[in-house]
């Protein structure tokens, strides 16, 4: 008898292997998803899912796609009012607004931590999906940004691809004097309510709008004062082409009206539309700013995939998360290929896709470039209020630039606002 | 004096003409956009293009149009013949039949008018939910059953009805609902055609609350299409013109049936 | 003989007590749908938010302030912008849109012209149109080398170009025309029906009683009509008041932008609950707060625009 208990444990042993593989292997139910942008997330989504049926076809995927402050407006109104019902399973929230979703509606998420393998993602990203030591999150696309521009309206103002590498904003507004003056084309557009480029320069100096307390950190905060003088450099130096709204800035590269864009890298698919500029572009890493805290590394935007804590499928729709932006290599090559989406899953980042030259921009590996300065850029906690900060800013902004009120009296009377409204 | 009339007609045909002209060129514009492609329309292109056909396969591959369109019709047909019965019930009673407390009732009840609705979305959410009516067209059509801007419209058209003849009909016999409908709605019929294309326009193009009740791809209506499809990083223009025209035809076909009421002639019936 | 009373008052006083009843029973009849329906959905609801109000939140977290929320108002630089905001449309661009409605139905009700349907269909067509197209377009057309600095400076009407949405004066004024274009039309279509009312008779009678058409609008359409412009008044007040499509729409980057029109020019009272609720970190207190302000002010407005009509409110 004894000489069979060995036997026998390691058949249970494997049989339990076995049953539970065979267990796993077939997950039912459905999920519902909530994203925005039929162009972008929703395609990406659609590939996860139709890769995960074929592994699982009991599995039932709904993408719901809707406009992202319906996102927003619903995902606040369901939480808010406390229902059970009305809530899907995974939601993509845009990565200022996680600790505010976080926060505000405390066990509405469902805690990763054990979940998923999180050293695979960029640092930035998992940072600011923490909440108490405790990770919430699947990190998806990042915004590291870039400056993108015209080679050939560069070169024929005199200056090549290296003039244009970890410049300096001083350095870019002199070159763009250079551009306009032998070329007629402006540098950059400008939207002067628009508070991106803010964004990117704070976040190149390692800084955000709040301090470590998350008080208002506006007035002492030496980035921001560089952002804001570099804001009036900019506009001052004639260099900008003033653009009102996404439509027209769009339209000033396309109609290649303007020889650069600083953004994230997301805009790629903006800049490839228009297909009679192939070959023309290239890309540089973000301009830093006068501080020795800056570096020439930044994101702006990026989202995220959540699960929501009350799912009712809620092991099926982390098991799919983990099977396809937590694990799937392939997916992003394809991802990036299609929808130009770059994501934060470092693995996936040496394949095939990632590593080809791209002929629109003359050869070069752009999608290598944006792995690489993902991996720099400084994490900063957005913190709750984000959008109350912007707005505070870019109120006080047209005064600040028109030249009606100084630099001090800008920053006092955003960083009054702001504090009046975060105000509990 | 004819030259002065034939004066002041020209300048009254220029009017109207230059109001028409700006009226309908945003209109012009956009059938236009239809043909066309998204980056040809941002660059400013008011000519007509060849991408119509392919605007619509996109559209209708995309996304289940007719189903869509039809959630949107019976949606807003139901709210229209709900609202148009109750809420005249409502200015009728009130007008006709007008009381020390039934005018303070009014008060109140105009004065919910003014609540903005964003006020009301979350108890209001909770409410449906609490009905299980939640991701239902019911939920969104019996929310809507009264329109306090129509019961204010009614009882504002009602006071210029000739009181006489309903005194008339009463000494003739005939019950109040009778009267109600058989004498004073058909002779309304201006006010009810208003009525009707305003609550029409108002359910068709309702936003928020659509969103917020309904949940899955099926139960969206057109609204909440075209606002998916606006709200891309790069929106497919050509195709969201496509969907605009598609979902403003009903419209137009509405006032164009209605706007007839609107022609003189009605009042021969009221001089008894 | 002794005189019995009168029996007529006793029955007098008995026709008065049925008439009443008769009023009564049929009134509340006639109005009870439309309460029951109220009562259900709109009850609960503001009572809900008014109690709201009271509370200051951040999502779920809640704290009891009572009033503190309507004291904050008061040093609330944002509010006070997006009231500055509501009440610069609603004194400016309300009446312009109003009377030009008054003007094109009138026009429009004169049997002398031609083509009335074409213009009436053509003229309601804005009230239609949908709200993305039309800012889409709007945006375009004034943008800084749109249509309209173009047709402008071609006929030397200006020389710079002007910057309509770049600049927080310009930017107000391109709203205020886009709104009147949007519903110039549908005003119209409210005192065309109102027009109807009024008998031919009455305009025969003073034309022959040698009234020009200056008189006849003074004298007989436009205090038949009162009842329809005191509706469109109301209503317009109203939807002024609750703006919110139009800034949101015509804002560059919509609701999810830093500001609402350059320097925050266009946020209008129901922009600012919007993003209280849904942009900002959510404080559902507060924004009810803003609303019943909202509330308030419309109904000094409207109350204000009844008793001007001289209608007993």
């Amino acid at each position: 008898m004894r000489r069979w208990l060995p036997l026998f444990l390691v058949l249970l042993l494997l049989l339990t292997i076995l049953g539970t593989t065979v267990f796993a292997a077939e997950k039912s139910g459905k999920i519902t998803i909530w994203a925005w942008d039929p162009n972008f997330n929703i395609p990406v989504m659609a590939e996860a899912k139709a890769r995960y049926q074929k592994v699982h076809p009991k599995v039932e995927i709904e993408i719901v796609d809707m406009a992202k402050a319906d996102v927003e407006q619903k995902l606040n109104t369901v939480l808010a009012s406390g229902a059970r019902e009305g809530l899907p399973d995974i939601v993509l929230i845009e990565d200022y607004n996680a600790q505010k979703y976080l926060q505000a509606y405390p066990g509405a998420f469902a805690d990763l931590t054990k979940k998923i393998n999180y050293k695979d993602f960029a640092e930035y990203k998992t940072e600011l999906m923490t909440l108490k030591r405790k990770i919430y999150g699947v990190p998806f696309d990042s915004g590291v940004s870039a400056l993108f521009y015209r080679k050939d309206i560069l070169a024929e103002a005199g200056f090549k691809p290296s003039d244009l590498n970890n410049i300096t904003w001083d350095r870019f507004i002199e070159i763009g004097k250079i551009v306009k003056e032998k070329t007629g084309v402006a540098m950059v557009g400008f939207d002067t309510a628009d508070g991106g480029t803010m964004r990117i320069m704070m976040q190149s100096a390692g800084q955000w709008y709040f301090d470590a307390k998350g008080d208002p950190h506006i007035v002492k905060n030496d980035a921001i004062r560089e952002a804001f003088l570099t804001y009036k450099k900019l506009v001052d130096s004639g260099i900008t082409k003033t653009t009102s709204g996404w439509n027209e800035w769009v339209a000033a590269f396309n109609k290649g009206e303007t020889a650069t864009v600083l953004t994230g890298c997301w805009i790629i698919g903006s800049i490839k539309a228009e297909a009679s500029q192939a070959g023309l572009w290239a890309v540089a890493p973000t301009p830093r700013l006068n501080l020795k805290t800056s570096v020439n590394y930044s994101n702006l935007g990026g989202s995220s995939w959540y699960i929501t804590a009350k799912s009712r499928n809620r092991q099926v729709a982390e098991d799919f998360l983990n099977a396809t932006f937590a694990a799937d290599r392939d997916l992003y090559q394809k991802i990036l290929v299609e929808q130009g989406a770059i994501g934060s899953y470092l693995p996936s980042q040496n394949g095939p896709a990632y590593t080809e030259a791209d002929p629109f921009f003359d050869g070069q590996k752009v999608y290598a470039d944006f792995a690489a300065w993902m991996r720099e850029i400084p994490p900063v906690n957005y913190g709750l209020f984000t959008y109350e900060a912007d707005s505070a800013m870019m109120t006080v902004m047209p005064d600040y630039l028109a030249g009606k009120i100084n630099l001090e009296t800008a920053l006092k009377r955003a960083e009054d606002q702001l504090k009046n409204q975060i105000a509990f | 004096m004819k030259g002065k009339l034939y004066l002041l007609r020209v300048l009254q045909y220029a009017f109207l003409l230059s109001c028409f002209i700006l009226a309908v060129f945003p209109f012009f514009w956009m059938v236009v956009g239809a043909t066309n492609t998204a980056v040809d329309i941002i660059k400013g292109k008011i000519s007509f293009g060849n991408e119509l056909i392919p605007n619509l396969n996109r559209l209708f591959s995309d996304y289940d149009v007719t189903g869509i369109f039809w959630n949107s019709c019976k949606i807003s047909l139901l709210t229209v013949l709900g609202q148009l019965l109750f809420s005249s019930m409502a200015g009728y009673g009130f007008e006709l039949f007008s009381s020390k407390t039934r005018e303070r009732i009014y008060g109140v009840v105009l004065l919910t008018m003014m609540v903005p609705f964003a006020a009301l979305m979350i108890p209001l959410f909770r409410l449906i939910v609490s009905f299980n009516l939640l991701d239902n067209h019911a939920g969104l059509i019996l929310t809507s059953l009264v329109s306090v801007f129509l019961v204010f419209f009614f009882r504002q058209s009602f006071k210029s009805f000739p009181k006489e003849i309903i005194q008339a009909a009463r000494v003739d016999g005939a019950g109040e609902f009778r009267i109600f409908c058989s004498i004073v709605v058909p002779a309304m019929k201006a006010t009810y055609a208003a009525a009707a294309i305003y609550a029409f326009m108002t359910s068709w193009n309702s936003y928020m609350w659509p969103l917020i009740v309904l949940q899955s791809n099926e139960q969206k209506t057109m609204q909440l299409l075209i606002s998916t499809l606006s709200s891309a990083y790069f929106p497919e223009y050509g195709v969201i013109m496509t969907a605009i025209i598609i979902s403003t035809l009903p419209m137009i076909c509405i006032f164009f049936s209605l706007q007839k009421h609107f022609i003189h002639g009605i009042t021969g019936s009221l001089k008894q | 003989m002794a005189e019995k009373l009168p029996p007529l008052t006793l029955s007098s006083l008995d026709k008065k007590r049925r008439k009443v009843s008769f009023n009564n029973r049929y009134g509340w009849f006639f109005i009870s749908f439309c309460l029951i329906l109220l009562a259900l959905f709109m009850l609960y609801p503001i009572i809900s938010s008014l109690i709201m109000s009271t509370f200051s939140s951040r999502g779920m977290i809640s704290r009891y302030v009572g009033l503190g929320n309507y004291k904050r108002l008061l040093h609330d630089t944002v509010f006070l912008q997006a009231l500055k905001n509501t009440l610069l449309f609603f004194i400016i661009q309300m009446p312009i849109m109003l009377f030009l409605a008054l003007m094109i139905a009138t026009l429009l009700n004169n049997k002398a012209i031609k083509f009335r349907g074409v213009f009436r269909t053509g003229i309601f067509l804005p009230a239609v149109t949908s709200l993305v197209t039309y800012a889409t377009l709007f945006k375009m057309m004034f943008s800084l080398e749109g249509f309209v600095n173009r047709f402008l400076m071609t006929t030397h009407l200006i020389s710079d170009p002007i910057p309509w949405l770049v600049d927080p004066f310009w930017a107000r004024i391109t709203v205020m025309i886009a709104l009147t274009w949007r519903w110039t039309g549908y005003n119209m279509v409210f005192y065309l029906s109102g027009l109807q009312n009024i008998p031919d008779e009455l305009y025969e009678a003073a034309k022959i009683d040698g009234a020009n058409a200056l008189q006849q609008l003074g004298r007989i359409t436009v205090p038949l009509l009162k009842p329809i412009i005191l509706f469109t008044a109301v209503t317009s007040t109203i939807g002024t008041l609750q703006l919110f499509d139009e800034p949101t729409s015509f804002a560059s980057g919509g609701v999810t932008a830093a500001t609402i029109g350059p320097g925050n020019s266009l946020l209008t009272m129901s922009v600012y609950i919007y993003n209280l609720c849904f942009k900002y970190m959510p404080n559902f207190g507060y924004a009810a707060t803003v609303a019943y302000v909202i509330v308030i002010l419309v109904a000094i407005l409207a109350f204000v625009q009844f008793k001007l009509a001289g209608d007993r409110r």
